[in-house]
C-alpha cells in the first residue's frame, strides 16, 4: 500500500534546484519572479497574473493575521508546556502546539508552491510562451485540481482525527504527565526519554514489561496460527467434491463469525467458570475429567483465551480461503494426479502456495490484530488471574496493561511510552511482512 | 543557494522569536473567583438520583434567589468532564464523587477545600467527615454512605446470626436447606478488607487521620490472621472456587437470586436486585468475627465537592451546606434510599424502621472509611492477587501477603514518588 505523500525533502530539493537554476543562468524573468515571491504573490504580480498574485498575497497576509495568535501561543506552549498556574494548562498547550506545527507545515507547503509557481511562469516568459489567462488558469485549476478538491476535505479531516492524536500520544511519551503532574494543580514538563529508560531500568517496570511482552508474542503467534491453520484445513475439507451437505456445514462453521464477538466472549467466560461453568461441569465431567481451573490458573486461562480466539477467528480465514480455492484451476490437480502426486503433495505444492499468495497480507493483519486484541483478553478475565511478583495479570497483553495503567493508575506518560514501543513493533513487523509478501509485489499497488 | 539558506534562516529566526513570546498577560488574577451573588450555579448529580436533589434545589432557589441547574451524570464522567471542560467555564460548580476519589481529585487540583464551622461538621458521622478529609483539609460534605452488610434469605435463615462462628456452623450443617450457607466475594479486596481490618490488619497506618502510604500493614500479624480466616472458607469447600475475582460477585448475585444461597455479604446497591428476584430478604449488620471484633468493612461516602474551576466558590459551598442539611438529607433518603451519614437521622425512625438502611447505618459505624489517598489505587490489584492465590490454595497467607505488600510498595514507589 504505497501512499504517495509528497516527501518534504524532495520538495525542498526541487525548490532549491529551481532557485539555483534561476540564479545560475541569467534568465531574467524566472529569477526576478522567484525572488519577488519571497513575499508570496509579488512574483505572480510581476508575471502579470494579477488575480493570482493578489490572491496569494491575501492568503499570505490572512495566514499571519488568522494564525499569528495560534502560532505564538502554540509554539510557546509546545516548548514550555506552560509557565504559570492556574493560567496555563499544559495538556491543552501541547495540543495547541501540535496544531501550530500542522498549520506551519501547511504554510510552508503553500510557500513552496508559491515559489515554484513564480519560477515556472517566469521560465515560460523567458522561453517566450504566453502565460495562461485568468480563464485558462481557472480551467487549469478545475481540471488539474479536481482530484485534490475531492480528496482535500478527507485529507483535512485525517489530519485532525488521525495525525493529531498520534502526534499527541507520541509527544506525551516524552513528558511526565501523570497523577502528580497533572493540570490544573501542576504543570507538565518535558522529561526526554526518561519514561523509556524507566521501563527498561527500574525493576518493577522492566519485569512486568518483559513478562507481559513475552506472553503477548506467544499469544499472538499461537492464537493466530491456530485460527489460520484450522480455517485453511476446514476450507480444504469443505472444498472436497464428494462432500455432502456442503452448504449446511459451511453455514454451521461460519456461525462463530456471525455472533458479535463480545457476546461470545462473555458467554465463554461463564462457560469456563471453575465451579459453575458448563465446560467443567458438563463436557469434561462427561469424559470423566476432573474440573480444570480455567479462570484461576494462569496456564489454563492462557489455554482458554487461545482456544476462544481460535474459535472466534477461524471462520473468517475459512471463508476467505474457500473463495481462493474456487479459483484454482482443476487442470493443475489433474496434471498432478497424472504425475502420481499424493494428496499431501498436491496440498503442499498447489493449494497451499496459491492460498498464501492470495491471502498472506490479510493473514498478516490477523497477527497484528491479535497482537492488540484487547476484547478477548479483557472481557474473558480482565487479564487476570493474579501472578505473584508482577503488577499485570497473568493473561494481560501489552494493550490491556496500557489500559489499566491509564485508567487505574493515571500513568499517562508511561502508558504513552509503552504504546510507542508497541506501535514500533507493529509498524516494523507490518512493513517487513508487507514488503516480503508476493501479493503486494506482483500487483505493485 | 545562499539566498535560499538566508530565507530558511530568517524563517527559523522568526519562528524562534515567536516561540519566545507567549501570552502577554501575567495571569496572576485569572482565577476569576468572586463572592458576588451568581446568576446561577450548576450541579452535577449522580445517575438516576436527581429526585433526591430537586426539592433541596428548589428551596435553595426560593431562599437565596440564585438559580440552580442540575444535571445527571455518572460519577466518573463528572470527573472526566471537569478535567476536560473545567477551563472553558463550561462545567459544574458542584460535583458529586465517591470519597476515595478525593485524594486523586485534590492532587490533580480539580476540587477545592471548603470552610465550614465545627457545628456543621458535627452534624455528620465522624467517619464520613474523615473520609472527605485529605491532608488535613475538608473537601466537601457527605451525601450518602454505603458499606457491605449481611443479607440473608429468610426462607433458609430465621434470623441473622450474631457471630461468624454461627455462620460457620450453619454452613457446615444443613444450611437450612440451601445449597450454600454463606457466600462472600472475599477474593475482592473491597469485601475482604473488612475481615482483614477486623483481625487487626490495616492497609495504610492511620496516624491522627492522616494515612501513611509508606506504612502498608498488609503483612502484619492481623492481616495474616484475617487471610487465614478467609482461606478456611475456601479450603473447606464452603465457598466454591468459581466465585473468584470481579466476576465472582456476579456469580454470587446469580446464585442468591436463584435462592440457592442462604446468606451473602453485599452492599446496599444489591438490595433492589435481590428483592426483584423474589428473595424474602433479611438484612443485618455483619456478624462478629471469632476474635470478638466487628467486621470493619470499608465504608464508602459519596460527597458533594466544590469545583476548583467554579467562579463562585462561596456560593457553591453555601449550596453544598444547604443540600446536605438535615431536612434535605432526609428528603434524599426518602426519595433515593441513599443513607445520609447524618447523626440525627441515623436514630430517626425514617431510617430505623427500614431494615436495610438501619443495617447499613450501623455497619457504617463499625467500618472504617476506605482510604482516600491516591496510593490506594495500587492496593486493589495486589490485594486481590494475594486473596486469589490464597483462595485457590496456591500460596500460604503469610507469603501471599508479603508478596502483595512488596508489590504495593514497589508500585507506590514507581508511580507515586513524583510528588
Amino acid at each position: 500500500m504505497h501512499l504517495y505523500i509528497p516527501n518534504i525533502r524532495v520538495v525542498l530539493e526541487r525548490g532549491q534546484a529551481y532557485i539555483m537554476e534561476a540564479l545560475a543562468q541569467n534568465k531574467k524573468h524566472r529569477k526576478t519572479a522567484t525572488i519577488l515571491s519571497i513575499i508570496p504573490g509579488l512574483g505572480q504580480l510581476y508575471n502579470r497574473q494579477k488575480l493570482k498574485g493578489v490572491l496569494f498575497l491575501l492568503l499570505a497576509v490572512s495566514y499571519f493575521v488568522v494564525f499569528s495568535d495560534l502560532l505564538n501561543i502554540g509554539l510557546w506552549g509546545f516548548f514550555t508546556l506552560g509557565t504559570e498556574l492556574p493560567r496555563d494548562h499544559s495538556i491543552f498547550l501541547l495540543v495547541e502546539g501540535i496544531i501550530a506545527f500542522i498549520v506551519i507545515a501547511i504554510g510552508i507547503g503553500f510557500y513552496l508552491f508559491n515559489l515554484i509557481d513564480a519560477f515556472k511562469n517566469g521560465r515560460k516568459r523567458d522561453e517566450g510562451f504566453a502565460l495562461n489567462s485568468i480563464k485558462e488558469q481557472y480551467h487549469s485549476v478545475i481540471d488539474k485540481g479536481f482530484p485534490y478538491l475531492l480528496v482535500g476535505p478527507g485529507f483535512f479531516l485525517l489530519i485532525f482525527v488521525v495525525v493529531l492524536p498520534i502526534l499527541f500520544m507520541l509527544f506525551l511519551a516524552f513528558t511526565n504527565y501523570d497523577l502528580y503532574h497533572s493540570p490544573p494543580a501542576k504543570l507538565v514538563d518535558w522529561v526526554g526519554i526518561e519514561n523509556f529508560t524507566d521501563i527498561f531500568t527500574l525493576e518493577i517496570w522492566r519485569d512486568t514489561f518483559f513478562s507481559v511482552f513475552a506472553w503477548t508474542i506467544v499469544w499472538t503467534f499461537t492464537a493466530t496460527t491456530l485460527q489460520i491453520a484450522i480455517g485453511i484445513f476446514l476450507a480444504v475439507i469443505l472444498n472436497q467434491k464428494d462432500l455432502k451437505f456442503k452448504g449446511f456445514i459451511r453455514t454451521l462453521l461460519i456461525l462463530p463469525w456471525a455472533v458479535p464477538a463480545f457476546v461470545s466472549i462473555l458467554v465463554f467466560a461463564g462457560m469456563f467458570n471453575d465451579s459453575f461453568g458448563a465446560i467443567n461441569n458438563d463436557i469434561l465431567a462427561f469424559f470423566g475429567i476432573g474440573p480444570i481451573p480455567w479462570l484461576t490458573d494462569p496456564m489454563w486461562t492462557k489455554v482458554a483465551v487461545i482456544f476462544i480466539q481460535t474459535w472466534l477467528g477461524f471462520p473468517f480465514v475459512m471463508a476467505m480461503t474457500t473463495g481462493v480455492l474456487q479459483s484454482i484451476p482443476e487442470e493443475l490437480y489433474e496434471a498432478a494426479t497424472v504425475d502420481g502426486a499424493t494428496i499431501m503433495q498436491k496440498f503442499k505444492s498447489i493449494t497451499f502456495p496459491v492460498i498464501m499468495a492470495a491471502t498472506a497480507p490479510i493473514l498478516i493483519t490477523q497477527y497484528t490484530f491479535n497482537f492488540n486484541n484487547f476484547n478477548v483478553i479483557y472481557l474473558f478475565n480482565e487479564g487476570k488471574p493474579a501472578v505473584s511478583g508482577q503488577s499485570a495479570g497473568g493473561t494481560d497483553i501489552l494493550i490491556s496493561w496500557i489500559y489499566s495503567l491509564t485508567l487505574k493508575s493515571a500513568q499517562y506518560s508511561k502508558a504513552a511510552a509503552i504504546t510507542v514501543l508497541l506501535s514500533l513493533i507493529i509498524i516494523v513487523v507490518a512493513l517487513i511482512n508487507f514488503r516480503r509478501t508476493k501479493a503486494f509485489k506482483d500487483e505493485g499497488m | 543557494m545562499k539566498k535560499f539558506s538566508a530565507v530558511l534562516l530568517t524563517t527559523t529566526l522568526a519562528l524562534g522569536a515567536l516561540s519566545a513570546c507567549g501570552p502577554k498577560d501575567s495571569g496572576s488574577s485569572s482565577t476569576g473567583d468572586s463572592d458576588k451573588k451568581p446568576e446561577k450555579l450548576v450541579v452535577w448529580e449522580d445517575k438516576d438520583k436527581s429526585a433526591g436533589l430537586k426539592p433541596a434545589v428548589e428551596s435553595f432557589e426560593k431562599k437565596y434567589g440564585v438559580k440552580v441547574e442540575f444535571k445527571e451524570m455518572p460519577l466518573l464522567d463528572q470527573q472526566e468532564k471537569l478535567r476536560l471542560q473545567g477551563k472553558t467555564g463550561n462545567s459544574a460548580d458542584v460535583i458529586t464523587s465517591p470519597h476515595d476519589r478525593v485524594g486523586p481529585l485534590v492532587t490533580e487540583g480539580l476540587i477545592e477545600p471548603i470552610n465550614v464551622s465545627d457545628d456543621v461538621k458535627k452534624m455528620y458521622t465522624e467517619s464520613s467527615i474523615k473520609a472527605l478529609t485529605f491532608k488535613g483539609k475538608l473537601y466537601g460534605l457527605p451525601k450518602s454512605t454505603e458499606t457491605p452488610v449481611f443479607i440473608y434469605n429468610k426462607k433458609y435463615m430465621k434470623k441473622a446470626p450474631a457471630t461468624f462462628d454461627d455462620v460457620y456452623k450453619f454452613s457446615k450443617g444443613d444450611k437450612g436447606g440451601a445449597q450454600y450457607g454463606f457466600l462472600a466475594n472475599w477474593t475482592d479486596f473491597y469485601f475482604a478488607s473488612g475481615v482483614v481490618n477486623g483481625f487487626g490488619g490495616y492497609v495504610f497506618k492511620d496516624s491522627d487521620g492522616t494515612l501513611d502510604p509508606k506504612d502498608v500493614g498488609l503483612a502484619t500479624k492481623g492481616s495474616v490472621d484475617g487471610l487465614t480466616f478467609i482461606s478456611k472458607w475456601y479450603k473447606e469447600g464452603l465457598f466454591p472456587t468459581g466465585i473468584i475475582g470481579k466476576k465472582g460477585g456476579q456469580t454470587i448475585d446469580g446464585l442468591f437470586g436463584e435462592k440457592k444461597v442462604a446468606s451473602v455479604m453485599n452492599g446496599p446497591w444489591s438490595f433492589k436486585g435481590y428483592k426483584d428476584a423474589g428473595v424474602d430478604l433479611g438484612i443485618a449488620p455483619m456478624p462478629k468475627l471469632p476474635n470478638g471484633q466487628e467486621v470493619k468493612t470499608f465504608v464508602g461516602v459519596k460527597g458533594w465537592n466544590v469545583s476548583a474551576y467554579s467562579t463562585h466558590k462561596k456560593w457553591a459551598q453555601k449550596l453544598v451546606e444547604w443540600i446536605t442539611n438535615k431536612e434535605n438529607s432526609k428528603i434524599r433518603f426518602e426519595k433515593t434510599q441513599e443513607i445520609p451519614p447524618v447523626n440525627d437521622l441515623i436514630k430517626d425512625p425514617v431510617i430505623t424502621k427500614d431494615e436495610g438502611a438501619k443495617a447499613v447505618a450501623i455497619q457504617s459505624q463499625h467500618g472504617i472509611p476506605m482510604p482516600n489517598i491516591p496510593e490506594m489505587a495500587e492496593v486493589w490489584d495486589p490485594g486481590a492477587n494475594a486473596l486469589q492465590l490464597v483462595a485457590t490454595g496456591k500460596q500460604e497467607p503469610q507469603k501471599a501477603l508479603e508478596d502483595a505488600k512488596k508489590s504495593i510498595d514497589e508500585n507506590i514507589q514507581a508511580k507515586h514518588s513524583g510528588k
